[in-house]
């Protein structure tokens, strides 16, 4: 009797490892452009010249270009006629070629530099709004109408301010992380919910309650900054479909960027949109009111930092000396993991790619195991991002090392990312139980005529048949033991 | 690429200087007075600010007699802007904090400036000197990760590492005082070896020479205004792009540049000198005795460079190129034993020194290697 077996049949792929790269990347990987600025360039001219009315909008915008476009608006900006451009490319030097086409296309697409094939001169509104912006003076009001002092209730300290800001951050963050551990500690506000929803790093399957997805885990990994960004992207994308004045949101956003941290602001002069949007900002803590009904708010950390490269979050972890910018991680080179850390938030992100050992009032050890790390890679982490996390986040001890993390395991996290591609899966059938020599390399000749064998094996009398040649050899088995009855 | 990056402006205040050129007279086509001055540098310095929130700017006014950290922006505090400066809607805050501070202590300073000092030299030195410790301390502190500065700084929110790539930009109306040759070409040194860039903006005044070696021995550009009126224009194109930029987009340099020295003994600009071959003192005449470090030289050697001198040398004859004599003339392993003064000189006032090559490239090497010792002991 022959039987056959439907099974899954694993190969191991005979691939050589590629060269490792044991280079680590920098700590925090600039891009080369905001992310801003690719949500801008594709706005309307229309738009773009009604959000440049305002000051504070032409300021951070500015201060979002790369140094060399900064520069070539600058030497532009006193300019009261077109200059050629051939007068302003004398100045550019060899090496500064590319760049300086890059920046020009880059400005022309901001539609800051009209024109910049033959004369350049700068966007009349552009220039303006800057001018009033470095200057001072105007009567736009875009810097932020700060509110009278209030002796009743005196505006909260930065402290206070930042402890909000941090508190509603990681809120969200937390509400993420533990999200596929089935326990919630705080529900973050519908607004955000649904923010995180839209922007797909949460999820919600057939009306359950909300899951992380992958890209959900890597953002949990990206430095705060840029998550806030990511944020407020989505924020802007949501607005269109809203209804809402993009520009009116937009230069709320930049209005908050240039206010001072600690200072009350008056919402009287605010739009209608910007007043409906006080609420969703409050509810990620880039702003704080007193009350919802209230006539004044101040900006968080968050917010006065959003155009600068600055920690937009001033402690991450309770005790004031660790910062974030500090770091509180220990790796040694037997892939054991000190945590200096004492913030859930922390401790649960690290969960998410370290095995835990033991957890102290303010240390937490574990240890890095190919069992975790294959966890975090099924969540869709990938081992640059673990390494870059563990890089950004390295204790200042951890700085005098050279690199910065022990290659060993550098490469282990790679390696381990390596092998979740090494196994490939194919569905088929095995054949087995022949009942003599003859009759299995009969079989198997026709079987490898039809170029269907994965695998053989004549000790064993058996092979390993993809599935769509299936139904020939049963047809053809059947055939010939019909025929040898 | 994209680092923040450090200015420290240091301002000539000079009250008779700075009259001087808002007179209107026929040397002084473009007269420019302090208030449109101000109100240009402001701009200038808020652009600086406007590049980059991290940017830092710290402010140096030079006045006569004394040198006043104008403004700092690391300084300043939330609580002593708060009484200053009056909110307004339609300007960005730092801006004008920045703005009225200056202002403010400018003209604090010069009303507290008596008759009799405003005729004293401006301590322009000493306000280099101070924008260097200040660019040393902070850039140290930086570096110590786990010192205590820092963690206070970042307590503040203040980025730890702002002092990176620090420049200095020098904006002078005063002509060189030769006394301060020491102590400014001392700074210089220092300030290449902290990597500082010194640019120089030239107002007002002659050429200065300490300045335009300062500039050249740090890698930044002297520019000397030809009109005052596109000051803003200047200080924007030349002097905005921070140094890690200037790869990119070339800033004008100077093309000939006076390597002058003073002399040790009376502090004044020479053409010729004479090098003592131990410290490399400079002296405008033969002297038996160097007055530095004290070696003695053979009677002989003074009597042969006595009469190489030219007959009657003014000593700021323009018509005499630089041509310090070189140290190397006198060979090494006798620097101890039998010491002598080394020089060259031309024969006439108005013919070229002879080897004009070695006399130039000698200087720039005592510039390059080996920084002036202190020579006070005249």
């Amino acid at each position: 009797m022959r039987r056959r077996r439907k099974g899954i049949y694993s190969r191991v792929k005979d691939k050589t490892m590629p060269g490792l790269q044991t280079s680590e990347p920098g700590p925090s990987t600039e891009s080369t452009s905001h992310a801003l600025l690719g949500f801008l360039q594709s706005q309307s001219q229309n738009t773009l010249t009604r959000l440049y009315q305002r000051p504070s909008s032409c300021l951070s915008v500015f201060r979002l270009l790369g140094p060399l476009e900064r520069q070539l608006v600058m030497n532009l900006l006193w300019m009261d006629s077109a200059i050629p451009a051939s007068m302003m490319s004398a100045w550019i030097t060899r090496e500064g070629r590319k760049p300086y086409e890059g920046s020009l296309s880059i400005l022309s697409k901001l539609h800051i530099l009209p024109n910049p094939t033959a004369k350049l001169a700068l966007n009349l509104t552009f220039k303006t709004s800057l001018r009033h912006a470095i200057t001072g003076g105007g009567t736009s009001g875009s810097f932020g109408v700060p509110a009278d002092r209030d002796s009743k209730h005196p505006s909260p300290s930065i402290e206070a301010l930042d402890t909000y800001a941090l508190e509603r951050w990681e809120t969200i963050l937390h509400y993420m992380v533990s999200s596929g551990s089935g326990r919630y500690p705080n529900r973050p506000s519908q607004g955000v919910l649904l923010l995180l929803q839209r922007s797909g790093l949460m999820t919600s399957v057939q009306g359950s309650a909300l899951q992380i997805t992958s890209s959900g885990f890597q953002f949990l990994l990206h430095p705060p900054h840029a998550q806030l960004w990511e944020l407020l992207l989505q924020y802007l994308h949501m607005a269109e479909e809203r209804q809402m004045d993009l520009v009116e949101v937009l230069s709320f956003l930049f209005m908050l960027s240039t206010m001072e941290l600690g200072r009350d602001y008056s919402v009287e002069h605010l739009s209608q949109t910007q007043t409906a949007m006080l609420e969703d900002l409050r509810d990620y803590g880039i702003i704080w009111q007193r009350r919802a009904s209230s006539r004044r708010f101040s900006p968080t950390r968050l917010a006065t930092t959003l155009t600068s490269s600055a920690p937009p979050l001033p402690t991450a972890g309770g005790a004031a000396s660790n910062t974030q910018g500090q770091g509180f991680i220990v790796l040694e080179t037997n892939y054991r993991i000190y945590a200096y850390t004492d913030n859930p938030l922390q401790i649960a992100v690290l969960n998410l790619f370290i095995t835990m050992k033991s957890r102290f009032p303010n240390l937490v050890v574990g240890a890095i195991t190919r069992e975790s790390v294959k966890k975090a890679l099924a969540n869709g982490i990938t081992a640059d991002q673990i390494i870059s996390y563990l890089t950004t986040h390295a204790h200042p001890q951890m700085r005098k090392n050279k690199p910065l993390l022990p290659v060993t395991v550098q490469d282990q996290v790679r390696l381990w990312e390596l092998e979740k591609n090494r196994v490939k899966s194919q569905e088929g059938y095995l054949y087995t139980a022949f009942a003599s020599q003859a009759d299995y390399e009969y079989v198997l000749n026709y079987a490898k005529q039809l170029d269907v064998v994965l695998w053989e094996s004549a000790a064993k009398r058996c092979f390993f048949g993809s599935i769509e040649g299936h139904a020939n050899i049963r047809g053809f088995i059947e055939r010939r033991t019909a025929g040898n009855v | 690429m994209d680092k923040a990056s450090h200015l420290s402006i240091i301002l000539d205040l000079s009250p008779t200087q700075w009259h001087l050129f808002a007179q209107p007279s026929p040397t002084n086509a473009h007269p420019l007075s302090l208030s449109s001055f101000l109100s240009q540098l402001f701009a200038f310095l808020n652009a600086h600010i406007a590049c980059k929130d991290e940017n830092t700017l710290t402010v140096y006014g030079a006045f006569p007699g004394k040198s006043i950290l104008l403004y700092s922006s690391v300084n300043i505090t939330a609580s002593s802007s708060e009484t200053e400066a009056p909110a307004d809607a339609n300007t960005y805050r730092p801006f004008k904090i920045l703005d009225s501070t200056i202002a403010t202590s400018i003209s604090q300073q010069l009303d507290e400036l008596s008759e009799m000092n405003e005729e004293a030299p401006v301590s322009l030195v000493s306000a280099l000197t101070k924008s260097l410790c200040y660019i040393n301390r902070n850039s140290n502190s930086s570096s110590e990760s786990l010192s205590k500065t820092k963690t206070k700084l970042e307590e503040l929110g203040v980025e730890a590492e702002a002092m990176l790539d620090p420049r200095v930009l020098i904006i002078s109306v005063s002509p060189d005082q030769s006394a301060a040759y020491i102590s400014m070409m001392n700074s210089i040194f220092s300030a290449q070896k902290l990597k500082v860039t010194i640019d120089v903006c030239k107002l007002y005044g002659p050429d200065s020479v300490f300045l335009q070696q300062a500039a050249h021995l740090t890698g930044g550009s002297y520019i000397y205004l030809e009109r005052p009126d596109a000051l803003l224009q200047y200080l924007t194109m030349s002097f905005l792009p921070p140094p890690s930029l200037r790869t990119l987009i070339s800033v004008p340099t100077q093309d000939k540049i006076d390597f002058r020295a003073a002399c040790f003994c009376h502090k004044q600009i020479v053409d010729i000198g004479f090098v003592c071959s131990v410290c490399l003192s400079i002296f405008c005449k033969p002297v038996p005795v160097c007055s530095t470090c004290r070696t003695k030289f053979p009677m002989k050697t003074l009597q042969r460079l006595n009469a190489m001198k030219p007959p009657t040398l003014p000593s700021n004859n323009l018509s005499n190129t630089a041509n310090t004599p070189s140290p190397a003339a006198s060979p090494a392993p006798s620097h101890r034993r039998t010491p002598s003064m080394t020089g060259t000189g031309t024969a006439g006032a108005n013919s070229l020194p002879r080897s004009s090559t070695i006399g130039r490239g000698a200087t720039t090497g005592t510039n390059g290697s080996a920084p002036p010792r202190n020579g006070d002991g005249v």
